[in-house]
């Protein structure tokens, strides 16, 4: 068999993850960033990384991914900043129903999700309001990740494979009776027999110029971080009756913002509700953050497939795969999919 | 001990940091800055983008005007969350 040849779209997690995947399998694999590493959702996410779904197939993923983030970090020698503090979600009665399948599905899984009373929180997030929420759900293995190491150490683990990473080099995908040829850049036509398009929120776009129709819905969060302090956050704290999250990262920061919300084209302007909403949330939840000072707001757009699910796999264009639609949740999956997608295209 | 020329002092790097960091590929200022933690500090870039896009400059041969600037992120200067609090919104 000649070697194969893969090219793939997006140099986010999903895609380099994929691309690392094949590259050690010996695939020849070519990553194409249209601008650089980190401008998509993998460079400006929070990093909780959790197993909390209510989907089977996104548990198995979940799990696979958390289990990944320790062998790749050693693999490629990258620290990754990772923290397994745990995952905490709470919310208010209303929200009891979600919270309760979403365990009770782990449990199958043999994942046990601790549900914690008002004294336990206290002791595991000193200084937290506990008039704040109802219920809480604990994942303990789960945790933050700083994203940055994330997809500089996936980059650095390609390369080491021989992968080739163009940055700034936007790639549209080229059809032809009804197989994939390659992917066209603005220096010419690069051959492959398979395309993976892993353009986030772009997906559509790089999906069109495929011929094939995909309609994932687009997102836009607004997040920010503080001054550093101390570490003494350990859990990544989601509430799922406000939409909303912070955690501590590694530099000690608090990292933190609303959900984001869906929107037709992309842009990237910062807002100033989101930031009010978010500050109301997180000083009611922990007061003593009153003080703390914001120094830095961004904007992060990502895509979600339209069942609500990723969007993984083959397509009507022979050689044209998905491997998109993480929605608010690409770190905690994005690792598995990447392997996943690899092991589907290997198989072909 | 060596004179250490500090370019960051919220992160405390130096010239050598910088340098160090250009060589080993970050060569692009948006790159640049994530490795590096230059400009993301409290500062938040008013005291070591200039240094930044001059060492860059130097390294690489490009002219400032191609290496560009980073993105100027809201708020201009810190706001404690308390003050952020009392807003209104929708
Ligand atoms: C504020 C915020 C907070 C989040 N918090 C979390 C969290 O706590 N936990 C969690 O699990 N997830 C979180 N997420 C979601 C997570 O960041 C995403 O699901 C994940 O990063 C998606 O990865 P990706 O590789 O699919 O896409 P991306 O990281 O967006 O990568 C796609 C890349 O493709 C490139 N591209 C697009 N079109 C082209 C083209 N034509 N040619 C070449 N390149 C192209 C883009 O520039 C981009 O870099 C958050 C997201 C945001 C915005």
């Amino acid at each position: 068999m000649s070697e194969l040849k893969v090219a793939v779209i997006g140099g986010g997690i999903a895609g380099l993850s994929a691309a690392y995947f094949l590259a050690k399998s010996g695939a020849e694999v070519e990553v194409f960033e249209q601008r650089y590493l980190l401008y998509g959702a993998s460079g400006r996410n929070s990093g909780g990384l959790t197993v909390q779904f209510n989907d089977e197939e996104l548990i198995k993923l979940a799990l696979r991914s958390l289990d990944l983030y320790d062998e790749l970090q050693s693999e490629v020698k990258f620290n990754f900043l990772l923290r397994k503090d745990g995952y905490l979600k709470i919310a208010n009665k209303n929200d009891e129903a979600k919270l309760e399948s979403e365990a009770s599905l782990l449990k199958k899984f043999g994942v046990k999700i601790e549900i914690l009373n008002q004294n336990e929180v206290k002791e595991l997030v000193p200084d937290i309001n506990t008039k704040a929420f109802d219920l809480a759900y604990y994942f303990s293995k789960g945790g933050t990740v700083f994203p940055w190491p994330v997809i500089w150490g996936l980059a650095r683990g390609c390369k080491a494979l021989g992968v080739k990473v163009y940055d700034y080099t936007p790639a549209t995908v080229v059809v032809e009776n009804g197989s994939v040829k390659g992917v066209q850049t603005l220096d010419g036509l690069h051959k492959a027999d398979f395309v993976i398009n892993a353009a986030g929120a772009w997906s559509n776009e790089v999906s069109k110029s495929a011929g094939v129709e995909l309609d994932n819905k687009i997102f836009k969060e607004n997040i920010c971080v503080t001054e550093s302090l101390r570490p003494y956050l350990d859990p990544y704290i989601f509430d799922v009756s406000n939409n909303a999250y912070l955690s501590q990262s590694m530099r000690g920061e608090i990292v933190g913002g609303v959900v984001g919300r869906e929107i037709d084209q992309i842009d990237k302007k910062g807002e100033l509700d989101p930031l009010i909403r978010y500050a109301k949330f997180a000083t009611n939840l922990i007061p003593k953050l009153k003080g703390l000072s914001v120094l830095r707001q961004w904007v992060g757009v990502y895509d979600l497939g339209k069942n609500g699910k990723p969007v993984i796999g083959f397509t009507k264009v022979k050689g044209f795969v998905q491997l998109n639609g993480f929605g608010r949740h690409g770190m905690s999956l994005g690792l598995a999919a990447g392997e996943k997608v690899a092991e589907m295209v290997l198989k072909k | 001990m060596k004179d250490r020329k500090v370019v960051c002092r919220c992160e405390d790097l130096t010239e050598e940091d910088i340098i160090k960091a250009i060589e080993e590929g970050y060569d692009d200022l948006e790159s640049l800055k994530r490795y590096t933690g230059a400009t993301t500090g409290p500062c938040q870039g008013k005291g070591c983008l200039m240094h930044l896009i001059r060492i860059l400059s130097q390294k690489t041969g490009k002219k400032p005007e191609e290496i560009g600037v980073t993105t100027q992120r809201q708020p201009v200067n810190p706001v404690p969350l308390y003050v952020l609090a009392e807003g209104e919104y929708e």
